[in-house]
């Protein structure tokens, strides 16, 4: 694996998005589905795919074939989100037999699971679409994708708290058993994400967002808390806050050409690339159509320059260039990956 | 029911280990009981894994008063992973400790390495909702009938985990874990499962809302551009202090509800009535243990 063979990975939500994303250099697409079989039966914040029921997913099996089919006439495959923290015995039987009609009548490349019953119920079906480890199942070190190997995934997505030097070990570990998928763009996660249990229903929002407008009370556990003490940690807590506004997007924010914020790894690439790492992700099911071409295209961009063989520095500055907004990558927020811009061996 | 107490180390086994004198609240609603089980280690942070002469020493500790031992352990990337090695070194030659895993790779690790240890799965593979700032709200619209079936299937569903699925206990069988642990839930625990045979314990008084690898207290040190880097280094700020967040802008009535942070993980501390169900839960035999948290759970190992 290297950085040509090293896919670009797009979030889509309807056919009518897939040929702007296409010509804007998606090499592999992700999505949803909430059928009505769902909707009928779950609602608030239970969720079939970590997105609100509404809104962020293809809604018919008929719109999801020709979503493939359209895919697959440009030879990209399709995975399907099925992500749900868990599922109950209530639900198991109804999720098997969207993932069957998925695979077996929409020709679904592959199925995007967390849960690992759901692992274990898939891998007795025998389906043709493949299995992908979700990066909501928290695969931190070499041991966790060792014990991932009985379920014969096609591929494992990291979480984004994996560093540059974690993904190393990582992917040397997995060699050639298994693709490793990593974020490259779009928002990030305050919390890990796999440990969290929190919702995102509309009713309150994300936990870590919400948080910035609490009130927020210290308590010392040594001898005095004094003043200084007391304005040392809300000091932190205001830098704190300020990360998390950056891991929600910069405020869900855009640069005054259109083009989205939020977190980032385009300096990382051609480390990535060299690590051996198969895809790269980027975030946003539930964005616009713009942002997802604009996203789509700034990481296009800095792939085929690595694969041209730019230099890492080049591409690092080519990379700022294009975010826009240079104080926004000197703060060292936007950053999913701290880079050491000198090249590796 | 066992009662099992999380220690900081060998010397909070010197005090009077009777529930009432450590956790009263909990004595009211349970009686008085005696601890049996000691738990030590951290679920949540792998800055915070102790040495193997950490584990080793309360370890023997707890022997030497005929308690048993089960040693927590985080989730970790690959460092966290050795450190956690080296505490299960430490353990090799005691057939009767247990260890409860919140990562796939720590139970690998065990699998093939030190059999001799007893696994048990962690609150944090158990993946229910647990965010108290909505889930008490949709339990009560629900009840009242708000919503529809759909609402009445979302309950039950958020009541549960995938381990009501006989597929999944049969599977961690196989890994020899029979027992399994978990936090009350704002919303209700439906423990059924545990009539197929699983032994499930229970934490008190605190829940996990949410972790991160992230840690707000372990930026305290570091220039501004360096803060809240994965993997980073930390001199346990966490230790020094804990914030209380109110929730001061919900939507619901519920703004007096407390959320507490200590190090990378939020906790909800229980309520009476939540206390009061699992007492109730307990007397139908489905509870098979309590591990009683006195202080929020993040402990660093004391110098020497």
């Amino acid at each position: 694996m290297s950085v040509h063979a090293m896919k670009v990975l797009a979030p889509i939500r309807e056919i009518d998005e897939l040929d702007m994303l296409l010509k804007s250099g998606a090499e592999e697409f992700y999505c949803g589905i909430v059928p009505s079989e769902w909707t009928e039966r779950f609602n608030g914040p239970v969720w079939l795919n970590r997105r609100s029921n509404k809104g962020s997913s293809l809604e018919t099996f008929a719109e999801m074939k020709a979503l493939v089919d359209g895919a697959h006439a440009a030879g990209v495959p399709v995975f399907v989100t099925m992500n749900a923290p868990y599922y109950s015995a209530d639900q198991i039987p109804l999720v098997l037999e969207l993932a069957q009609r998925l695979s077996e009548d929409c020709g679904v490349d592959a199925l995007i699971v967390t849960d690992l019953n759901l692992m274990l119920r898939l891998s007795e079906l025998d389906l043709h679409a493949r299995l992908h480890v979700s990066s909501v199942a928290a695969t931190l070190n070499s041991e966790a994708i060792d014990f991932l190997m009985q379920f014969s995934p096609q591929r494992i997505v990291l979480p984004r708290s994996v560093t540059l030097e974690e993904i190393a070990r990582i992917t040397k570990a997995a060699g050639d058993r298994v693709e490793i998928e990593a974020f490259i763009l779009n928002d990030g996660c305050a919390f890990e994400e796999g440990f969290c249990a929190t919702t995102h229903h509309h009713s309150v929002g994300a936990f870590c967002t919400n948080l910035s407008d609490m009130q927020a009370d210290f308590s010392w556990e040594g001898p005095r808390f004094t003043a200084r003490r007391e304005r040392w940690l809300r000091a932190n807590l205001t830098d704190y806050r300020e990360w998390v506004w950056y891991v929600n997007g910069n405020g869900c924010g855009a640069t005054a050409k259109g083009l989205p914020y939020g977190p980032c790894g385009l300096c990382a690439i051609p480390d990535l690339g060299r690590m051996g790492v198969a895809s790269l992700k980027i975030v946003g099911r539930e964005a616009s159509a713009f942002k997802k071409l604009a996203s789509v295209r700034m990481v296009r961009d800095i792939v085929d320059r690595a694969r041209a063989g730019d230099s890492k520095l080049h591409v690092i500055e080519r990379s700022i260039a294009m975010r826009a907004e240079p104080k926004h990558c000197e703060s060292g927020m936007m950053c999913y990956y701290k880079v050491e811009a000198c090249e590796s061996q | 029911m066992q009662w099992c107490l999380h220690v900081k180390g060998p010397r909070d086994l010197d005090r009077d280990l009777t529930l009432t004198s450590i956790a009263p609240k909990l004595a009211a609603a349970f009686g008085d009981a005696a601890f049996t089980h000691v738990a030590y280690g951290t679920e949540f942070c792998e800055n915070l894994v102790t040495s193997g002469a950490g584990a080793r020493s309360t370890y023997e500790a707890a022997s030497a008063r005929g308690l048993e031992f089960a040693l927590l352990t985080p989730y970790a990337g690959e460092r966290g992973i050795d450190r956690i090695r080296e505490q299960f070194q430490a353990l090799r030659a005691n057939a009767k400790a247990e260890f409860v895993f919140n990562d796939w790779g720590a139970l690998h690790m065990a699998r093939r390495d030190f059999p001799h240890l007893t696994p048990v799965q962690g609150r944090l593979l158990n993946k229910s909702l647990r965010d108290p700032r909505v889930t008490t709200i949709i339990s009560e619209a629900s009840l009242r009938g708000g919503g529809g079936p759909a609402a009445m299937g979302s309950l039950d569903a958020l009541q549960r985990a995938n381990l009501d699925n006989p597929s999944y206990t049969n599977f961690l069988a196989r890994f020899g874990v029979h027992a399994v642990e978990m936090d009350w839930l704002p919303q209700g625990t439906d423990l059924s499962f545990a009539d197929r045979g699983v032994r499930v314990t229970v934490y008190a008084p605190f829940g996990v809302i949410s972790t991160a690898r992230i840690c707000m207290a372990a930026a305290l040190h570091y220039r501004k551009t360096e803060k809240f880097q994965p993997g980073a280094p930390c001199r346990h700020e966490c230790q020094s202090h804990d914030v209380t967040y109110t929730y001061t802008n919900s939507p619901f009535q519920n703004r007096d509800q407390e959320f507490l942070l200590k190090g990378n993980t939020y906790f909800y501390e229980y309520s009476a009535a939540m206390i009061s169900q699992m007492a109730a839960e307990a007397k139908t035999g489905r509870i098979a243990r309590i591990v009683v948290q006195p202080d929020l759970p993040m402990f660093a190992e004391a110098a020497a």
